[in-house]
Parts: structure tokens; C-alpha cells; sequence
């Protein structure tokens, strides 16, 4: 019997080839992810090391909350307390800085795309000079090599260097090797590293180090030496041996890899559930067009076991097969993904990518489970052919009945959207109404899939009436032919239906998004000038020096000037750590209105108030006056007074405090964006003078920014632009992503039309022989394909709308307001799925016609 | 029956025999009564041919002595076994290990090489097949040099010979055949009915054989000839001409 199995597999080398390679899609995306993320966490790890290497001991201030660049500094007197220590053999203080770029000959700065620009003191055990020597006086740096290769960086030229408080031009002496003396390991976009005066000076305003790292004498015992600092710094400070920062580094970017590797695994999944759904399909029709031989078999005393396990042997070698080609070819998949990744402005190591006994594993239950999964159903209908089967000339398998289906996939898309409209409309708290929708769109998700082969025959009808009218008989032909086999029609569509329904989804979302922010920017919004980093937008981390800001305060067209920065869980409230974002008191509203509920911003006392925005307001049950207690990333708690409750988040986010409370706390200064008015400049004036306050205004603040490359300045206009502009690449970027699962749709659709025109070789003979021109058969066979992906389309857009929308109410007021359909996209995705499903049709259009016309009705 | 068949010492031995047969399709309005209230023996070591015009219900009667349909009420019995009694497993492993069958079309499976499809029906028992009488089989099918060809490279009665062949390399008590030259010329026709009946002679088999030909039914010790699912005429030692007259006398 295994002989069989394996007989019917080679037989037939194309479908195997076919449904192995859709299994191997899915293996080898899979494989690949957890390879590249295998690889790129051993390097980290390593790398982790390299960075801690010849530092025994770090000396620095516990932090409980906030930024690693929030710790409170520790001042040269601590430092030359611990080098007095016994068995120190050498201290050094070190500097760190983001944001601090090297502007380069083509009056370009290094701009961090992700990765950061770095600013440093001197750290000998980890910087290897290949050219010149080590930065020595207030006027000079060092640069890593990785970042002198790629901007052509000369040892002894001037270069302008965009600190966080300021700019200034330093020489470059030195270049070196960052973790190895070999090879510049170095995951920065740039490091540039002064001396540690002039680190301090120009990174730090002056004040003390971030931390203190000792090198301990040989022989001397780490712990002994280890208590004996603890003792002189005293408990202010935390004293941490080596192998414990390499754990907080490692975890630190393990936090990183899982992100990563959790977005690009849930693209892998997404497409090994649609391949699901194809080989499941693959599986049926096969089956169907070896009915007789089956029957066959039952008649001379198979078993129904055995040819049930036949069919499921068939799958298990498939699946077996798959995986094996899916781990080959997923490590070369993680080196593509790396390259591509890196292309795109990720820092990634290059380590060796090798396949751990997890991945093997997870392959192995991909690539198994997907195949043998997707043919239980067929083997159990497989074990109910009857040997009477063999006898009869339209031997066909049993099916169950639509009306059962009708009922189940009713019951479950009902209980689905009752679920959906209780989690909206319900007025939940936010747990429970995730429960609610999440749930409510799964079930409506799986009851759709079981209810459109009820509906798939009507609405393939419908959709190819037009085809009729306008082709005649192909057209018709095209049109029956998909809506004779509704299970058929409804599976391969429900592939390409969750590809779609997953990009509509995305769509409405990034829509909502784009919307409610353009409404921001245009209700709330009063600023005419928004300056902000040239490279970095909105991300937390990225900022530029406040400088600017104070010399573009100077000039006499700009009226006001806000700056705002923004911290990442940075300050506790009630216990828990949250967001918190800043911007002057007493101007603030006039440039950004978050629409204030009760309280007022402009009155507030910026050295004691704090702002919240209605959801929290309600979730801590406080009102304009209360009191909050608030902790900082210094240790420091504050008790302030709530001054205002206000309606919009969508800039000011939860938690807003004054900059002068920001400068008391926190140690960075660089500013996340900034924004500006115009002297005299009011909407209500004539649209000529505006026009020239615009222009004098461009004009003077041109003159202040071309010094300073790392910033840009927008106005409204442009700003608007920009922003929608970022949105639409991230939503192209998921599109790209999902554009795998609607191929492997596709090829889905090409198998199948294959195996039906296969089906109805006699039936096609006949055709040709009463007079259907060749021509006619192929564009009969192109359009049915069309149809069933329109079906698809259609009923993935309708599930991404409802998806999409469910999801744009449940997403917080910060991100969404009101919720935008973009109508023009999804009409747009269902004509993308008819041309499509035309393409994928070619080559089973191409086989239908070359079909000799006596040796197709001889068929059996 | 006061005639001698041709193998004397097997006739008192009973190969299949079906008690008050009964098969209905459908219900009501549409019901059919294929079978109605059928008495018959097959001995052991002959060649028994049923016949009768299309829809007299002889094909069903094959299928259900066979144990491949369900019968509506009656008995059958298969040396000394009862089909009734048989759940659908038991009855697979009747077929696998006490029957053999020839179709019409449609007798090999087309992945198969000819030996393959020769011992499927052990391979499907996991059972070795005797050397011996596999050889003595493919011997006496003619086609030693043809037992590495798939079923697609071999002629319409090389096929049928092979299936032949399949039946017989079980040793099973008994044979069904259905139409098994239904798609075969004449000649080829000729050559597979002489081959049955030497496995009968020879072998000492017993073939059961549907078909609606004559001089088919006349290489046949016996033929049962059926009308409306009775059994109306019962002819020892057939001819050509005996079965025309006797289906000439039916037609009447």
C-alpha cells in the first residue's frame, strides 16, 4: 500500500511538485525568520560581550523607570573615590549621547534611519584606532570606521558635529574599530567620541558621567574589590559586575529581536494559513478525480482504513518533503531577509545563520501539520468511497449537505456579530472589549469561510452575468463553470479572501490614522512652522538640539516658539509607568489646542501642574485640582496639582508636563519637534499679505536652518504632506508583506483551474468538437478564474471592512478618531484580484486548448 | 438437474447461494425492485454465466453476491459464511481473501505496474503471494515480459488478462466477472473467455460472469438467465445457439 502512495505521487509530478512547492513557501518563511532571528541574537550576545569587554565593575545610580540616558549622573568625585579603592586598577567615566551626528562634506548630517547616532568619551578598552590616534583636546574627535567609510570622513579635515545642545565644528583624528580590533562592530548609523572633558562638556552640559566603569588589578578577587567600591560610593550608587550589564545588554536587545521576529513570524503564518487552505483544496480535487481507482481498490479488499491512510501517507510525504526543501531554502531566505532588511536601513549583524533543534521542530509541525492537517478531511471522506464506485462511469464522492452548512456558518457569523456590536457598543472597559471583538471577528472570520459555498454559485453567477453579455458563450461557459462547484469556487477564493481581507483591514486602519491626524493637524493645529529632525520624525529617540530652537526664537519674524519632547515610559503614575510628554505651559495652546474639557493650560503653574487627557483622567477617577503623584526616571516624586483635562491625544498624548519640569528630572535636553508662529500672521488676513509673511518668514528661518542640516522646517502644508506621506510607506510596507499570502493565492487558483480543465477534458472535447474555437476555450477558462477572485476580493474586502473598522474603534483616541473607509483602495484590491486571477489562469487556459479534440472525448 | 457437469466431484459442493434475494432502490414512486425473491446456487469448479437483457438486474445480482452492495432482505452465503452477518470490514477482508473480480473497464490501477496490480490484493492482506502459483498464473496469462508495464502500455486485452491474472493469484474460491469482454474485439474477446475457462478446467476455479453475449455465455458450464430481477431459465452445458434460442424464447 506504501507503495502505492509513493506510485500515485510520482505519477503525477506536476500536481506534486505544485502542492510541495506551496508547502515549502510557507516552510521556508517560517525557517527563515526564525533563522535570521537565531542569527542576529547570537551576534547580539555576542556582541554584548564585546561591548562590556575589560569593564569588571560599573558604578552608576539605580534607575527604576525611564530612558538608560536618564540615570542621574555621577560626578568626578565618586570617580575618584572608587580609583582610591584597593584592587582598582583603573577608572574610567563614560559619556553617552544620542543625537549627536557628524555633519559631512556635502554638508549632509548622519542620519539615523533606526539606527542611532552616538555620542561618546573615549573608552580604551573598547575603541581600537586603525587611522590616527585617540581624540586629545576640546576640539577634536574620533569617528568608528564603518561610519568614516561610508561618508568619506579624512582624518585632520573639519566637520561640523550636531550635538544635543548644540553645534560645533571639531577635526577628526582618529578612526577605530568599535568591540574588535579587526573589524568595526559598531551597530550605530555613527559613534563619534571626544575626550572626556570635552565629552562631558559638549554631550553632558558639563555635569559628571553617565556611569563609571573600573578595571580591576589582576589576582584581585572581583567580589572583594566589588564590596569594597559598594562601601565608598554608598548606597546612592549600584555597583555591577560585568556579567550582569552583559545580561541587561543582551536583554535589552532581546526585547529588540522579539518585536522583530514576532512581526515577520506572523507574516510567515499568515501565509502558511493560506497554503493551508490550498493544498486542502488540492487534496479534495485529486481525490475527486481518483474516485473510481479508490473504488477499485475497496472492491479487491482494501480497507476503508487503508485508503484512508494512503491518502494521508500522500500527504505525509508531501509534508515531509516540503520540509526538508523548506529548511534549505529558509536559510537562504534569512540571508536574502538580512540583506534586504539592512538595504532598508536596519542594523543588522552579520553572524553565521545556522538552524537550531527549535527551528527544525517548528518546520517540522508547519510543514507536517499543515499537509496532514489539511487531509484528514479527505481521508475520511476518502474511507467512505464505495466499491461500487469502481463500477460506475460518474463516480462522484458524497457531500455533505449546504443546508448544514448554511445553518453553521449562520449560527456562527451571528454569534460573531453580536459579539463584534456588544465590544463597540457594549461601553466596555478596555479588556473585555478586546475579549469581545477579538473573539466576535474570529467567529465571523471561520463562519463566513463555511457559509460561502452556500452563496458561492449565486454570487459567481452574478458577478459573471456581465461576462455573458459581453462575451456570449465563453462568457457563460466562464460563469457556469464557477458556480458548478461551489466548494470548489468558495475554497480557492477563500485564499485569496484572506490575503485581501487583511490588506482592506490595514487600509482602513492606516486611513483612520491618516484622517484623524489630518484633522489634528487642521483643527488643532494653529502653528505655522513645525521644525523637527531632518531624518527622524516622530520617534522618541530621535531629537535635535534645543539650540535651534533658541536661535530661531531670536528672530524677529517668528512670533512664539514651543518645543516638545517626548518620553518613553518615563514617569510612574499610581504605581504604573507611562508616557509622558512636554511643551511650554503658558504658549503651548496657542500652536497645539487639545481641545481643553476643564482647567486651563496657559494659567498652569509649570513647576506643579500636570495635564490629562480624559481617558486617564476618568481610569484615575481625578478632576481639574486633584492631586497626582508623579515619580521621575531621577528618583524624585512630585505631588502635582491637575490643571487641566482636555479631549484630544492624537499630539499631546496622556500625560503632558511643562519643559521647565522636564529640564528638573530628566538629564536629555534634545528636543522631539518644535513648533513656530509667524509675527502678525493671522488666518483672517488678506491672501496677499499672508503670501508675503510666508515668504519673509520661509526666508529668515532658511537662514538660521541651512547651519543646521539636521533639522528641517515645514510649514503647515508640508507638514501635513509629510506625515500622510510617512503613513502611506508603512502602509505599503504590510502591503508588501501580505503580498506573499495573495500569491501564494494565486498559485492556488492557477493549481486548481489546472486540475478542474483536467476534470473536463471529455467535457472540453465535446466543446471543441461542436465548434469552440480554441480561442474561446482559453478566454472561457481566464475568466472563470476571474470571477473566482473577484469572489474572493469581495468577500476578503467586506471582512477587512468590518475587521478594520472594529479595529479603528477599539484603537485608542490617540491614534484614532473617527474612522475613514478608503473606498478608492479597496474598489481598486478587487480589480488587482480579477487581473490577477486572468494571470494565473494563462498557462491552465493555454493546456485546456491544446487539448486534441478526439483523444479528449475518448477520455474516461 | 439430472445432466453431469463437467467436474463431477465437485458439483455437491455449494460456492455461493443466495436464499429469497430481495433488492429495492429508491421509495415509494420511484421504487425499484432489482432483485425479486431470488433462489440460486453456484457450485464449486464451474463456470456459471447470469444473463438477461439490460435492467433484468443481473449486474446487480453479481454486486451483491460479491458482498459490494447491501442487499434490502433474503440471504447470501458465500462458502458457508453468511453476508448478512458480515459488517462492512469483514465483508472488505470476504473480497480481499475469498474473492476475486474482473470489471468490464477499469480494472488496473493506472500507477501500478502489471505484476504490482497481479499481487495488490496481497499486498493489501500484507500477505507474501506463493511463488509457485503466481508463476503458474502469469505462466498461463501469457505476459511474463509484459509484468514491468504500467496498465497504459499494454493493449485492452492485456489488460483484461492481467486483471484475470489478479483474480486468480489469490487462490479465491471464487470469481466474479462482470462484462469482462464488454470492451474487448471480438478475437481478444475470444482469447480472455477461453483463458477463464481453462482457469476453471485447469485450475479448478469457479467463475461467476455477467454478460449480456451469447457466445460469451457459451464458453460458460451453466447459464441463469434473469428477467425483472427473477430468475426465469437455467441452461447446463450452453452453446451459442442454445443461449440465442433460449433468449429468443425469453423475448417472447
Amino acid at each position: 500500500m506504501f507503495r502505492l502512495t509513493l506510485r500515485n505521487l510520482l505519477h503525477k509530478k506536476i500536481r506534486f511538485a505544485f502542492t510541495t512547492g506551496i508547502v515549502v513557501i510557507g516552510v521556508t518563511f517560517v525557517v527563515g525568520v526564525f533563522a535570521l532571528t537565531d542569527s542576529i541574537r547570537s551576534s547580539f550576545d555576542d556582541l554584548a560581550s564585546d561591548i562590556e569587554s575589560g569593564i569588571d565593575l560599573t558604578v552608576r545610580v539605580p534607575l527604576q523607570i525611564g530612558d538608560e540616558l536618564d540615570r542621574v549622573r555621577v560626578p568626578q568625585e565618586v570617580a575618584d573615590r572608587v580609583a582610591a579603592v584597593p584592587g582598582v586598577a583603573r577608572v574610567d567615566g563614560r559619556i553617552v549621547a544620542r543625537n549627536t551626528s557628524v555633519i559631512d562634506d556635502n554638508g549632509e548630517p548622519i542620519a539615523p534611519r533606526g539606527p542611532p547616532t552616538l555620542g561618546s568619551s573615549w573608552f580604551p578598552t573598547q575603541f581600537f584606532v586603525v587611522d590616527g590616534r585617540p581624540p586629545d583636546g576640546p576640539d577634536e574627535f574620533a569617528i568608528n570606521s564603518k561610519a568614516a567609510t561610508a561618508h568619506d570622513l579624512v582624518v585632520g579635515n573639519t566637520y561640523d558635529i550636531s550635538g544635543p545642545n548644540e553645534q560645533r565644528s571639531f577635526r577628526l583624528v582618529g578612526i577605530y574599530n568599535f568591540g574588535d580590533p579587526d573589524k568595526d562592530k559598531s551597530l550605530a548609523a555613527s559613534a563619534v567620541a571626544f575626550d572626556t572633558a570635552t565629552a562631558q562638556e559638549f554631550l553632558n552640559g558639563g555635569e559628571g558621567f553617565n556611569e563609571v566603569s573600573v578595571a580591576i588589578e589582576p589576582g584581585a578577587d572581583r567580589a572583594t574589590v566589588q564590596q569594597a567600591v559598594a562601601d565608598v560610593v554608598g548606597s546612592e550608587y549600584e555597583v555591577v559586575d560585568q556579567s550582569a550589564k552583559i545580561e541587561e545588554t543582551q536583554a535589552d536587545f532581546g526585547q529588540f529581536i522579539s518585536i522583530f521576529g514576532n512581526v515577520l513570524l506572523a507574516f510567515a503564518l499568515i501565509g502558511v494559513f493560506v497554503s493551508a487552505f490550498i493544498i486542502n483544496n488540492v487534496f479534495q480535487i485529486v481525490l475527486g478525480q481518483r474516485v473510481r481507482e479508490l473504488g477499485l481498490l475497496r472492491a479487491i479488499g482494501a480497507t476503508g482504513r487503508q485508503v484512508s491512510r494512503s491518502v494521508i501517507g500522500e500527504a505525509a510525504l508531501v509534508g515531509f518533503l516540503s520540509t526538508v526543501i523548506g529548511l534549505v531554502a529558509g536559510l537562504g531566505l534569512a540571508r536574502l531577509l538580512r540583506i534586504m532588511l539592512k538595504s532598508g536601513g536596519f542594523a543588522l549583524p552579520d553572524g553565521p545563520i545556522g538552524l537550531r533543534p527549535r527551528t527544525v521542530v517548528f518546520a517540522v509541525v508547519v510543514g507536517m501539520g499543515v499537509t496532514l492537517v489539511s487531509s484528514i478531511l479527505p481521508a475520511l471522506r476518502a474511507r467512505r468511497i464505495s466499491p461500487m464506485a469502481a463500477l460506475s462511469d460518474t463516480a462522484k464522492l458524497a457531500k455533505g449537505s449546504l443546508a448544514t452548512r448554511a445553518r453553521i456558518g449562520g449560527l456562527m457569523v451571528s454569534i460573531g456579530a453580536v459579539l463584534l456590536g456588544l465590544g463597540l457598543f457594549g461601553g466596555f472597559d478596555t479588556k473585555p472589549l478586546l475579549f469581545f471583538i477579538s473573539v466576535g471577528a474570529i467567529m465571523v472570520f471561520i463562519g463566513t469561510t463555511v457559509l460561502s459555498p452556500v452563496s458561492a454559485s449565486q454570487v459567481a453567477r452574478h458577478i459573471g452575468w456581465p461576462l455573458q453579455k459581453v462575451f456570449g458563450v465563453p462568457g457563460k461557459l466562464a460563469r457556469e463553470n464557477a458556480a458548478r462547484s461551489p466548494r470548489r469556487t468558495s475554497s480557492t477564493a477563500g485564499a485569496l479572501m484572506i490575503g485581501l481581507a487583511l490588506v482592506s483591514m490595514a487600509g482602513v486602519v492606516g486611513q483612520s490614522i491618516k484622517e484623524t491626524f489630518a484633522g489634528t493637524i487642521d483643527n488643532s493645529v494653529r502653528a505655522d512652522y513645525f521644525i523637527q529632525s531632518a531624518s527622524g520624525g516622530f520617534d522618541p529617540n530621535v531629537g535635535f538640539s534645543a539650540e535651534v530652537v533658541d536661535r530661531l526664537a531670536a528672530l524677529p519674524e517668528l512670533d512664539l516658539i514651543v518645543g516638545y519632547r517626548f518620553g518613553l515610559d518615563s514617569i510612574d503614575v499610581n504605581g504604573s509607568t507611562k508616557n509622558v510628554f512636554t511643551t511650554d505651559f503658558a504658549a503651548g495652546v496657542s500652536h497645539m489646542d487639545p481641545d481643553v474639557l476643564s482647567g486651563s493650560i496657559a494659567d498652569a503653574d509649570p513647576l506643579g501642574s500636570i495635564l490629562l487627557h480624559k481617558d486617564p483622567a476618568r481610569d484615575l477617577q481625578v478632576t481639574v485640582g486633584d492631586t497626582l503623584v508623579v515619580g521621575f526616571p531621577d528618583g524624585e516624586v512630585e505631588a502635582l496639582t491637575v490643571a487641566a483635562i482636555y479631549a484630544d491625544s492624537t499630539i499631546y498624548d496622556n500625560y503632558v508636563i511643562d519643559n521647565a519640569m522636564w529640564d528638573r528630572h530628566f538629564n536629555r535636553s534634545e528636543l522631539m519637534f518644535a513648533t513656530a508662529t509667524i509675527s502678525g500672521y493671522s488666518d483672517s488676513l488678506p491672501d496677499d499679505e499672508k503670501t508675503a509673511l510666508l515668504a519673509s518668514s520661509a526666508a529668515a528661518i532658511e537662514k538660521v536652518t541651512d547651519s543646521y542640516p539636521t533639522v528641517t522646517v515645514e510649514n503647515r502644508v508640508q507638514f501635513r504632506e509629510t506625515q500622510q506621506a510617512r503613513l502611506d510607506s508603512f502602509l505599503i510596507v504590510i502591503s508588501v508583506f501580505l503580498g506573499l499570502a495573495l500569491f501564494i493565492a494565486l498559485v492556488g487558483i492557477s493549481i486548481t483551474l489546472a486540475l478542474s480543465v483536467f476534470e473536463r477534458t471529455r467535457e472540453i472535447g465535446l466543446l471543441r468538437a461542436v465548434g469552440l474555437t480554441r480561442r474561446q476555450l482559453r478566454r472561457s477558462v481566464r475568466w472563470e478564474a476571474a470571477i473566482v477572485s473577484v469572489f474572493g476580493a469581495l468577500l476578503g474586502v467586506a471582512l477587512g471592512l468590518i475587521f478594520g473598522i472594529a479595529a479603528a474603534i477599539a484603537i485608542p483616541d490617540t491614534a484614532i478618531k473617527s474612522v475613514a473607509i478608503p473606498w478608492r483602495n479597496l474598489v481598486i484590491y478587487v480589480i488587482v484580484a480579477a487581473v490577477a486571477g486572468l494571470i494565473a489562469a494563462i498557462l491552465p487556459a493555454r493546456r485546456a486548448a491544446k487539448m486534441n479534440i478526439l483523444e479528449a472525448i475518448a477520455t474516461e | 438437474m439430472s445432466l453431469l457437469t463437467t467436474n463431477p466431484t465437485a458439483t455437491d459442493l455449494v460456492a455461493a447461494r443466495a436464499i429469497n434475494l430481495t433488492k429495492i432502490y429508491g421509495r415509494g414512486d420511484t421504487e425499484v425492485r432489482a432483485l425479486d425473491g431470488i433462489d440460486v446456487e453456484f457450485h464449486q469448479g464451474q463456470f456459471t454465466a447470469i444473463m438477461g437483457p439490460s435492467g433484468s438486474g443481473k449486474s446487480t445480482l453479481m454486486h451483491c453476491l460479491a458482498g459490494l452492495d447491501r442487499i434490502t432482505s433474503g440471504s447470501i452465503v458465500i462458502g458457508g459464511t453468511d453476508l448478512t452477518a458480515l459488517n462492512e470490514r469483514r465483508l472488505t477482508l470476504l473480497r480481499r481473501d475469498r474473492i476475486g473480480f474482473v470489471f468490464q473497464a477499469f480494472n488496473l490501477v493506472p500507477t501500478l505496474t502489471a505484476l504490482e496490480n497481479i499481487t495488490l490484493p496481497m499486498d493489501l492482506a500484507g500477505t507474501k503471494p506463493d511463488p509457485a502459483w503466481l508463476d503458474t498464473v502469469i505462466d498461463t496469462v501469457g505476459l511474463r515480459d509484459r509484468m514491468t508495464h504500467r496498465p497504459s502500455e499494454l493493449s485492452g486485452g492485456q489488460q483484461q488478462r492481467v486483471a484475470v491474472a489478479r483474480a486468480l493469484a489469490g487462490r479465491p474460491e471464487l470469481i466474479f466477472a462482470d462484462e469482462p469482454t464488454g470492451n474487448l474485439d471480438s478475437t481478444t474477446g475470444a482469447e480472455i473467455l477461453s483463458f477463464m475457462r481453462r482457469a476453471v478446467r485447469e485450475m479448478e476455479q469457479t467463475i461467476i460472469m455477467v454478460t449480456h453475449d451469447p457466445v460469451a455465455a457459451s464458453y460458460a458450464d451453466r447459464v441463469v438467465f434473469l428477467v425483472d430481477g427473477t430468475i426465469v431459465d437455467d441452461l447446463v452445458d450452453p452453446t451459442a445457439d442454445s443461449v440465442l434460442d433460449a433468449m429468443k424464447r425469453l423475448g417472447n
